[in-house]
């Protein structure tokens, strides 16, 4: 046995500790998938919210989809006030979603490349804030966004490193394709990430579905090899470790 | 007062002129590359019709993040972009569409 234990992020969701050990490895990468509508940015968001309230993290959330008022709206329903962490310097939220009216309209594409510019956007925050959680959500968008596609697997490694080399988790979304057995859109998503947490929304009759959550790795942890129940409360995403999923 | 008359001639041209900003980065080893193309092109099409703006993202990273962009190098004109070394023909096309507006905001003025 090794004496080395290894230090433990807390999720702060409840249940989903218990797990994994008691948290993530802090500084290692997460990646969160699943299909659309399986609570992929409640859980991300929720990750940054319990990191700015319960464990003094400062947290960046980086949104590459939807808008900042609306990912604000939908976690004010948790109780969740991100305007405030905002305001107090707790959090930050970078808007990068193609919502914004400023953002020209790309035309073209070459394939000679970086994300070296999301890179000095996110350290910009990280710096400012002292953040010790990175969010990015969702991976999937760029593969809309950008037609070269092994740019971008090449500088998600780089930018994946880069990041939890400042001593920062880093947990990022991705969006299972319908009908897709992966884990999203790049096919090298499992690589990127030294844990991977699986969410779903299975239909098990007719007239409901069930949801439930799969800690698929999670390198240096003893996690749960089974498929949890997983419920979206009025609190937030809560996590039944007894319980096993009826429903994949 | 022909000093005055001088200065709004020249503010005049200035407005006239074609806003091309280029957002690069330190570590981005396509930018340089980028940065001649742009250069070069400018000046064949005649570089007095044109403002060069230059955007060093490692230096100045709130200017990409308000324009939401993050990939490298970038070159935006009037409204639209590309990513990755421009070809000169694609420079020209988007230079041209800015032209273009422009022309058609100053005819409805």
């Amino acid at each position: 046995m090794s004496d080395h234990t290894i230090e433990r992020v807390k999720t702060g969701i409840p249940g989903l500790d218990e797990l994994i050990e008691g948290g993530f490895p802090r500084g290692d990468t997460i990646l969160v998938a699943g299909k659309a509508g399986t609570g992929k940015s409640i859980l991300a968001t929720q990750f940054i919210y319990k990191g700015a309230t319960e464990y003094d993290e400062p947290g960046v959330l980086v949104t590459l989809e939807e808008p900042p008022h609306l990912i604000k709206r939908n976690m004010i329903r948790f109780g969740m006030d991100l305007e405030k962490l905002e305001k107090e310097k707790k959090i930050s939220i970078v808007d990068l979603s193609p919502s914004k009216e400023i953002t020209p309209v790309t035309i073209g594409e070459y394939p000679s490349f970086d994300l070296s510019g999301l890179e000095a956007i996110i350290l910009n925050h990280v710096k400012k804030l002292k953040a010790r959680r990175i969010v990015i959500d969702t991976l999937s968008i760029m593969a809309y966004k950008f037609k070269s596609r092994d740019i971008l697997r090449e500088e998600f490694f780089k930018l994946a490193a880069s990041l939890t080399r400042t001593g920062c988790t880093l947990l990022l979304t991705s969006e299972i394709p319908a009908q897709d057995q992966g884990l999203g859109v790049f096919d090298i998503e499992a690589f990127l990430a030294s844990g991977v947490i699986v969410l779903y929304n299975e239909k098990i009759s007719d007239t409901s579905r069930s949801r439930s959550i799969e800690v698929l790795k999670l390198r240096g942890s003893k996690h749960s090899s089974r498929i949890h129940s997983m419920r979206i409360t009025e609190e937030g995403i809560r996590v039944w470790p007894g319980e096993i999923s009826p429903g994949v | 007062m022909a000093d005055k008359k001088k200065r709004k001639a020249s503010k005049k041209k200035a407005d006239e002129k074609i806003e091309v900003v280029l957002f690069k980065s330190e570590s981005c080893a396509f930018c340089p590359r980028a940065e001649e193309v742009v250069r070069e092109t400018l000046e064949d099409f005649g570089s007095e019709a044109f403002t060069l703006k230059i955007i060093n993202v490692s230096e100045n990273p709130d200017a990409a993040e308000e324009y939401g962009i993050f990939a490298l190098p970038t070159v935006m004109i009037g409204g639209v972009s590309v990513t990755g070394i421009p070809e000169p023909e694609m420079l020209m096309k988007m230079v041209l569409g800015a032209k273009v507006m422009t022309k058609k905001k100053d005819g409805s003025k």
